[in-house]
Parts: C-alpha cells; sequence; structure tokens
C-alpha cells in the first residue's frame, strides 16, 4: 500500500503541470500519507530536526505580556476569593440568625408537631393493619372452606369410580366364565361400523342396505339414491 | 391400572381352533394377573390385503379384540408373546382414555365471517397491534401542504 501510495503522491506532483490543459487526466489521490501503523522510515530515523530560532525582541515582549497577564488574573482571583468570605461572615440574607434560646424552643415545636404527625399515622396504620388482619383471615377461612369443598368432591368422585368399578366387575371376565364368554363372543359378532346421509340419520353395520333391517324411515327415492352413493363409497 | 383394548386378527380356522386361541391368549392375560373387562367379536371377512405371516400368506381373518387392565410394564411382553404366536396375524394393543367430552358449536362456526368470535378476536388483535397515527388537528380530512 505504501508502495501505491508514494507511486501516487509522486505521479501527482508530476501531473500538477500536466493536468492544467487538459480536462481528461484528472487523478484522484485518497492517501495524501502513509498510514498511522508504519514505523519511521529508515531513512529518517536518526535525522534531528533543527530548532527553529527566535527572535530576542520578539521573545522579550512575548514574556512581560504573558507575566502581566498572570499577575492581574492572580489578584482578581485573589480579591473575589476574600470578598465572599467577608460576605459570609458578615451578612444574614440566606439564613436566619436565632439564639440559642429560639433555637430550642424552635425544636421543641418541631418535636411537637412531629410527635402530633406521628400519633395521628400510627392510628391509622393500625387501623389499616387491623382491617387488613380481618381480611386475611376472612380470606384464609374461605381458602380453608374451598379446599374442604374440592377434598369431599374428590373423595365423591373416587366413591363413584369405585361404585362404577365395582358394578362392572360383575362383568368382568375371569377363568370360569372365560368359555361362556368366547362362545358369547363368536355367537355375537359386534359391528361397529354405520354411514350418515346428508340429513343425519345413521345407518347402523357394515353392510346395511337401504330400507332393510335397522334403517330409519324415508320418503322419496332421492334420498334413496344418496344412500346407495354412500354406500358405494363405504 | 391402566385399561388397554387388543385388537387383533387371527388367520382362518375351524372353530375348535378358534376358541382354543382365544382361550390361549386370554389365559395369558389372566396368568399376568391382568383383569379382563370384555371380549368382543368383530367379524370373519377379507383382508384389506394379502398378509404373509409366520411364512404364511393369509388372505381373510377373524377380527377380536380384548379390553383388559394391565401394567403398562406387561404391554411389551404381551406383545412379544402375541407376536409368537403363529395364529395371530395381526396384534396391536391401545391405551384406553376417557372420551373428551365437547359441545357442537357447527351453528357458530357455519356463520359468515364477520360474525364468528375468534374472527372478531382476531380483528380486535390486529387492531391493537396497529402503530397509532400522529393526527394534525386542523380540522382537514388531507394535509393542506406540499408533502
Amino acid at each position: 500500500m505504501l508502495r501505491t501510495t508514494t507511486g501516487v503522491l509522486s505521479r501527482l506532483t508530476i501531473n500538477e503541470t500536466k493536468t492544467t490543459g487538459s480536462a481528461f487526466a484528472l487523478e484522484f489521490v485518497r492517501w495524501r500519507r502513509k498510514p498511522r501503523w508504519l514505523p519511521v522510515a529508515k531513512s529518517k530515523l536518526f535525522r534531528v530536526p533543527e530548532r527553529k530560532q527566535q527572535n530576542a525582541d520578539e521573545k522579550a515582549e512575548l514574556m512581560r505580556l504573558h507575566n502581566n497577564y498572570k499577575l492581574q488574573m492572580r489578584s482578581l482571583r485573589q480579591y473575589l476569593r476574600e470578598e465572599v468570605l467577608r460576605l459570609n461572615v458578615t451578612t444574614t440574607a440566606d439564613h436566619i440568625v436565632l439564639t440559642p434560646e429560639q433555637e430550642e424552643a424552635e425544636f421543641q415545636r418541631c418535636m411537637q408537631e412531629n410527635e402530633a404527625w406521628n400519633q395521628k399515622i400510627a392510628v391509622e396504620r393500625n387501623e389499616r393493619l387491623q382491617r387488613e388482619l380481618e381480611e386475611k383471615a376472612v380470606e384464609i377461612r374461605q381458602r380453608l372452606e374451598a379446599a374442604r369443598i374440592r377434598e369431599e368432591e374428590r373423595l365423591e368422585r373416587a366413591d363413584e369410580v369405585v361404585r362404577r368399578e365395582i358394578e362392572l366387575s360383575k362383568s368382568f371376565i375371569t377363568r370360569d366364565k372365560l368359555d361362556t364368554a368366547i362362545e358369547q363372543a363368536l355367537a355375537n359378532p359386534v359391528d361397529y361400523n354405520f354411514s350418515l346421509d346428508l340429513k343425519g340419520n345413521i345407518y347402523r353395520g357394515r353392510n346395511t342396505v337401504p330400507g332393510g333391517k335397522g334403517t330409519p324411515t324415508l320418503g322419496g327415492a332421492n334420498e334413496i339414491e344418496v344412500q346407495q352413493t354412500l354406500k358405494a363409497s363405504n | 391400572m391402566p385399561s388397554y383394548e387388543l385388537a387383533m386378527v387371527l388367520r382362518q380356522m375351524s372353530r375348535p381352533e378358534l376358541v382354543s386361541v382365544l382361550k390361549r391368549t386370554a389365559e395369558s392375560i389372566l396368568d399376568k394377573g391382568c383383569i379382563i373387562r370384555n371380549l368382543e367379536n368383530l367379524g370373519t371377512r377379507a383382508l384389506p390385503h394379502k398378509i404373509s405371516e409366520h411364512g404364511v400368506v393369509h388372505r381373510e381373518g377373524s377380527y377380536f379384540t380384548i379390553t383388559f387392565d394391565s401394567a403398562p410394564t406387561k404391554i411389551s411382553d404381551f406383545m412379544e408373546e402375541f407376536g409368537r404366536d403363529i395364529d395371530i396375524v395381526r396384534r396391536r394393543i391401545f391405551k384406553i382414555e376417557e372420551p373428551e367430552e365437547f359441545q357442537c358449536t357447527l351453528h357458530e362456526e357455519m356463520l359468515p365471517p364477520a360474525y364468528r368470535k375468534d374472527v372478531q378476536e382476531m380483528i380486535d388483535i390486529a387492531k391493537r397491534k396497529q402503530k397509532p397515527k400522529f393526527k394534525y388537528n386542523s380540522g382537514l380530512d388531507y394535509y393542506p401542504f406540499q408533502k
């Protein structure tokens, strides 16, 4: 990058005279200096810049002006500081000066007022705390009652389940009943299939034909066709 | 104990064989300390497709369900045991759950969209999400200056 930059710089200096006549030879220079992270060039490493000589008269004049300015500013600041101190001691503009007795009386008055306030607030607070306590007690009682009712309902539901199961247990298939149950099942096949028509009629059975056994009564040939299509789709 | 339902398809057999297979299956369930609630026969008919099971091709089958209560840990044992039975073509155990209670809301769902409650809620949500627009308070319904 440095190499290209220097190239650009050198070209710029050369082209300055060149470009004056021509509108084509525009060159844009983005980097006028080498980047910050590059070290000092080797050729400039041991160069000591020469100190500029100052005019002795001018130096003396600048020194005189500087001294004058410093002196005046110092005296002004000292004056202002002393004035503030003096005012603080003498004036009573920003505070009331009281005798010790008056101060004591004022303090007592403030204390009494504070006590009165405190008592008033304490009464209010006690009332509020009492009220909150009662509310809390009511709420706790309500929750206990609700819990009791919930528990009773739960027990009732459990009892209901147990009763139902005991009732059902008569139909459970034990080892003794197994043979009869198998015979019964083989003799009575169950069919959960059914179909619906557009009126919401239910046709139970896998092979139920319209107008056959278990069919709802119907009117009109149109609906029978609908059923037939439904059957066909099943 | 949770309730389960064993749905199985038995191969085509004569009646005494069918009875013995059912008895074997039910007794293996009872032997594990389970309770059989019900035994149902769903009929004998052609299978939906030919099924090759235990090296035999089946085209007809008898459908049975056995409802029973059992410990959940024994279900995989049952599946394994019935999988070895050469008379059982297909077997699957389902858990029986309480049917959910629901109410028919078809009348509300058939209303035009603007009258449906869920659509109205959605419109409200969309209104709430809109950014507040700046009002000029100029008394005009248009912006009087060039924009």
